[in-house]
């Protein structure tokens, strides 16, 4: 048997036969090293998702025509700078005056599935337009009109070219549901794309298109300049309102995890050193019988951190798991959405416990082998 | 008989006091040497320092005409994990470890740990089918029997006993001094510090350590170094 | 004798009780910081999202829909207005220490000098108020619009400046040449005024089209004296929940009981309700962007927290109870001995539990301070404001660092009852 063997068997002897102390240190390990992993995932992965929650707050770029209006392939040509998976929500408007009860009345043509996206907060007593017969009209509108659920407007429009004996273009439409937004929105009915065109005998193209985007601040005015740069007849503007009170109160935010972040794990680390300098203390005994066996300093330290590296490992191999798997449920609880996995903090975790741990283990082995092994087995 | 270890003018003061004062003393090699006197005599602190594992505050140690009483800390760590032999009252054993271990740990800082020879010097306490227990599993007199087999696996110059079998009884007691009959036997210098007086009077030499100093020195007249016949379990 | 036996536990063992007091200190200073802050981060939160403005918009009952409507066909009907006088009011409803600032709007045309007609608002903008309750109060849309980008001069400063100056929208600046220093004349439906550009702003909105005039100044062009036609109010409001919904549709609908919690809870449906009560003829309702908004977010936020700190006060248990077992299972020599000596097991876990206990006691208070100094680092650092502690973050550390560290205890002093003296003081166990 070689020097190395008989190195490893002292360690996993010492690991495995004293047991209910390696277990207070593997514990005291992995709880650090799952609130090091866990509160890490969370911090670098809560502005992602909180960006998410921040959409709620709905569009924060807006697509103005430079000239009239702008058309469907524009759009999807403005939306190709943007990378796909940051795209919330799309909506194309296109607004004409029309009339109801021969009283004008702003009408908006949009993509109701686009609109539900990148405006999230509208409140719709009822349901969403389903069909191209159907239309939602604002709440003042509904107020004005005493219009309910369920009931039939009749919507004409007088095109711009029409001559003096034309009759309005007319249509009939099934109020599906009375919009709630506290804003402006409320003066408006909204109906598809194709009843529009069918209303007013033409596809004008839209006026304006809101967007929502998932994207930093930063990111986001870059868009905004490349799509005006390459389109001649879009205008990209970012709503203020929205981006910049996101930026604030997300940058908040990301300091306040991050605060919270740094001194629970500073506590935690200081908490895991003093357990492992406890258990390690108990030893001092042994340590001192080493010495008196002859054992230079340098080969006691070698033992012990030898134990000490293998159970910082351990326990960051153990703890990042769990803090994964902690952080995962907190992402899962507060915002339905799943955890992006970051492998390298797997390695980083075990690397933090093993410094840790050696760290906390040192200061007692040290100090053991810096005392008279006679004191030492003397028993203090 | 050429001399192993001389104490010329050793003191140990601790504050005002004077654990050693002024001590000179001999050990010839193959000698079997019993240290005795009341508590506070001076006792474990002459086997500290005989054992390296203390320094002395004015003197000189000399161990095979080295002076080793100005030595640094590690110089002292080697000179314990070459020369000497450890036996303490305590037995002292790692918990974890099994017995054969324990011995092999000894090996394992002094040179290469070698589970045969291990196994061979339990074999010579008489504890070969005890090798795979542990110190837990063993009576007193086993651990203590573990310990001097643990003691003298590096086959090293000095064999010291700090009160060996002062945590024995009657029966275990006296196997260990069979065992160190036989080590004398065998060549072995041995010094045992006691204040148990059947233990010192199976010495060669016994010297009585009072306040610190050397009161008085006898020869054992009966002394035979032959082996009584016993048999180890 | 149990007294001086503790006493010189303490003496012997100053440093391993020293450690263990640093640890439970450690753990009480992270239950105190993440409590604290925890319980305070909805109100803070809250306040930063009065970034996006108003929640509430409180506007003429009757004329709301009708006068714009007829707005577009013949842009002169004199619909409805809000009083200005009663604007004081609103800070005198049931949950006025909530409302953190509204500002009036009127909104009116005027031709400038070179014939184009702009929209011209009036309106607070650092608006000074003492109220009645004594407290003083600057609102308006300076803190009201702070995406505002002020891309020339600065900010109108009501105050300092007075009446006779105006804020235009960027869109306004560049096509008519405005910039900040400049005067402009504006001619509006009964009266005219010059006034001096105080600032050009960027809002990134149609408010850019816009320029934003003093209160009284539109009052006076437009011949409106004493009216406005809305006003903006930015409350902190509780998330809406089932009853708030309910409420929201009717309050009529509720019993008695529920009337009393959804009117005494700070729903942005019964903000609204009572600023119905107070400004005579108006119609408040919540902006849903903001309001819902604000609400998700908050919620969000607060359940973040508390996983977190969930996970932090398990870690906090778990590290004192480790450390607790640890140094009591390393004396088991010393207590060895005294069973030897006699002690039977009840009074030896007395002994342990009496020092760990006073040990707890002092790294608890220790550690309690040291939390809510924690919890203002934080505070100050993010949020510009210190942390409120609660009361009830007091009772919860005690709670916690007794169970935890008796819980601790409990291994230690099955292991220190089972052990049997003679196997301690023969090294064998």
């Amino acid at each position: 048997m070689n020097k190395r063997k008989m190195y490893i068997r002292m360690i996993t002897a010492s690991l495995l036969r004293r047991r209910s102390r390696m277990v207070i240190a593997l514990l005291a390990i992995a709880i650090g090293a799952t609130i090091l992993s866990g509160l890490v995932t969370i911090y670098i992965d809560v502005p992602r998702q909180l960006r998410a929650q921040f959409r709620s707050y709905g569009a924060n770029m807006l697509l103005a025509a430079t000239e009239r209006t702008f058309t469907k392939e524009d759009v999807d040509k403005a939306l190709a700078v943007i990378p796909g998976e940051e795209i919330v929500g799309v909506a194309p408007y296109r607004y004409e005056t029309v009339r109801i009860n021969d009283r004008p009345i702003l009408a908006a043509a949009t993509d109701m599935e686009g609109a539900k996206a990148s405006s999230p907060f509208w409140k719709v007593d009822g349901s969403w337009p389903a069909s191209d017969e159907e239309v939602m009209v604002g709440k003042n509108v509904a107020d004005t009109f005493r219009l309910f659920e369920g009931d039939r407007i009749s919507v004409t429009y007088r095109p711009e070219d029409a001559g003096e004996e034309d009759l309005d273009n007319s249509v009939d439409l099934t109020v599906t549901g009375i919009l709630d937004t506290g804003g402006k929105e409320e003066d408006y009915i909204y109906m598809t794309i194709a009843m529009m065109e069918e209303l007013t005998g033409e596809d004008r193209g839209f006026n304006v298109c809101e967007m929502s985007i998932a994207s930093e601040q930063s990111d986001l005015s870059g868009y905004a300049d490349r799509i005006s740069a390459d389109s001649s007849v879009l205008d990209a503007k970012l709503v203020k309102r929205v981006t910049q009170s996101e930026t604030t109160v997300l940058g908040k935010l990301q300091a306040l995890v991050l605060l919270v972040t740094i001194i629970v794990m500073l506590l935690t680390m200081i908490c895991v050193a003093t357990t492992m300098t406890a258990v390690v203390t108990e030893r001092r005994k042994e340590i001192g019988l080493r010495k008196a066996l002859g054992a230079s300093d340098r080969s006691i330290i070698n033992e012990f951190m030898g134990e000490g590296l293998v159970l910082g490992a351990v326990g960051g191999l153990l703890g990042a798991v769990l803090g994964f798997w902690f952080a995962q449920a907190v992402s899962m609880n507060v915002f339905n959405s799943s955890i992006s996995l970051m492998p390298w903090l797997l390695p980083a975790t075990m690397v933090v416990s093993v410094l840790v741990t050696g760290i906390a283990c040192l200061i007692p082995i040290r100090s053991a082998t810096d005392v008279d092994p006679a004191l030492v087995l003397k028993g203090e | 008989m050429s001399t192993l270890l001389e104490l010329k003018n050793v003191s140990k003061i601790y504050g005002d006091l004077h654990a050693l004062d002024h001590v000179n003393m001999k050990v010839e090699k193959g000698e079997w040497l019993a240290i005795m006197g009341p508590s506070g005599s001076g006792k474990s602190t002459m086997m500290n320092i005989i054992g390296a594992l203390d320094k002395a505050s004015e003197g000189e140690i000399l161990l095979d005409g080295e002076d080793i009483a100005k030595k640094s800390a590690k110089a002292l760590t080697n000179i314990r994990r070459d020369k000497i032999g450890l036996i303490f009252q305590q037995f002292h054993l790692v918990s974890y470890l099994t017995a054969v271990e324990n011995v092999m740990l000894a090996q394992y800082y002094h040179s290469v740990p070698d589970e045969k020879e291990a196994l061979e010097a339990l074999e010579r306490v008489g504890l070969k089918d005890r090798a795979r227990h542990y110190p837990s599993q063993l009576s007193g007199g086993e651990q203590q029997r573990v310990c001097v087999a643990r003691a003298l696996i590096n086959y090293p110059e000095i064999i010291l006993a700090d009160e060996p079998t002062g945590n024995l009884d009657e029966a275990n007691e006296e196997i260990v001094v069979e065992l160190f009959r036989k080590l004398h036997e065998e060549g072995t210098t041995l010094v045992v510090v006691t204040h148990n007086p059947e233990v010192a009077e199976v010495a060669q030499r016994t010297i009585v350590l009072r306040n610190g100093k050397v009161d008085h020195e006898s020869i054992n007249p009966d002394f035979t170094g032959k082996i009584k016949h016993i048999t180890l379990q | 004798m149990f007294i001086r036996m503790i006493a010189k536990a303490f003496l012997r063992q100053w440093k391993k009780m020293v450690m263990i007091a640093f640890t439970i200190a450690l753990g009480a200073s992270l239950a105190t910081a993440m409590l604290s802050v925890m319980m305070d981060v909805g109100d803070k939160v809250n306040h930063e999202l009065k970034a996006y403005g108003a929640n509430i918009s409180v506007v003429p009952k009757n004329a709301s829909v009708i006068s714009e409507l007829y707005d577009i066909e013949d842009g002169d009907v004199s619909g409805e207005y809000l009083a200005e006088d009663e604007l004081g009011k609103i800070k005198t409803i049931f949950w006025a220490f909530n409302i953190v600032d509204y500002a009036p709007f009127i909104s009116t045309e005027a031709v400038l000098d070179e014939g184009s007609t702009v929209t011209v608002k009036g309106t607070w903008f650092d608006h000074h108020m003492a109220l009645p309750t004594g407290e003083e109060l600057d609102a308006g849309v300076i803190s009201m619009r702070s995406w505002w980008e002020i891309i020339d001069g600065d900010w109108l400063d009501e105050q300092k400046l007075g009446s006779d100056f105006c804020m235009v929208g960027t869109g306004i600046a560049q096509k008519e040449g405005i910039s900040a220093g400049q005067t402009i004349r504006l001619k509006g439906p009964k009266a005219e005024k010059d006034l001096t550009v105080a600032g050009v702003f960027d809002a990134g909105s149609d408010e850019d089209n816009e320029i934003y005039v003093p209160l009284d100044t539109a009052q006076e062009i437009s011949g409106l004296e004493g009216k406005v036609s809305s006003i903006e109010v930015s409350a902190l409001t509780t998330p809406d929940n089932e009853l708030a919904r309910k409420a929201a549709e009717d309050p009529g609908s509720l019993s008695v009981s529920q009337y009393e919690t959804w009117y005494c809870t700070a729903y942005v449906s019964s903000i609204c309700y009572q600023i119905e009560e107070v400004i005579t003829d108006s119609v408040a309702s919540a902006v849903r962007q903001v309001a819902d908004s604000e609400g998700q977010i908050l919620n969000k936020t607060q359940m973040l927290m508390i996983l977190i700190t969930i996970l932090s006060l398990i870690g906090a248990a778990l590290g004192i109870c480790n450390l607790v077992t640890a140094s009591v299972m390393e004396r088991s020599q010393e207590i060895g001995l005294m069973k030897a000596v006699g002690a039977h097991n009840p009074a030896i876990t007395g002994l342990v539990l009496t020092e760990i206990m006073c040990t707890a006691v002092i790294g608890g208070v220790i550690g309690f301070f040291a939390g809510i100094g924690f919890a203002q680092i934080i505070g100050h650092t993010v949020f510009q404001s210190a942390i409120e502690i609660r009361a009830m973050v007091v009772p919860i550390v005690i709670v916690l660092v007794i169970v935890v560290t008796l819980i601790g205890c409990i291994p230690a002093i099955k292991m220190l009852q089972s052990l049997r003296p003679t196997e301690v003081l023969h090294g064998r166990a």
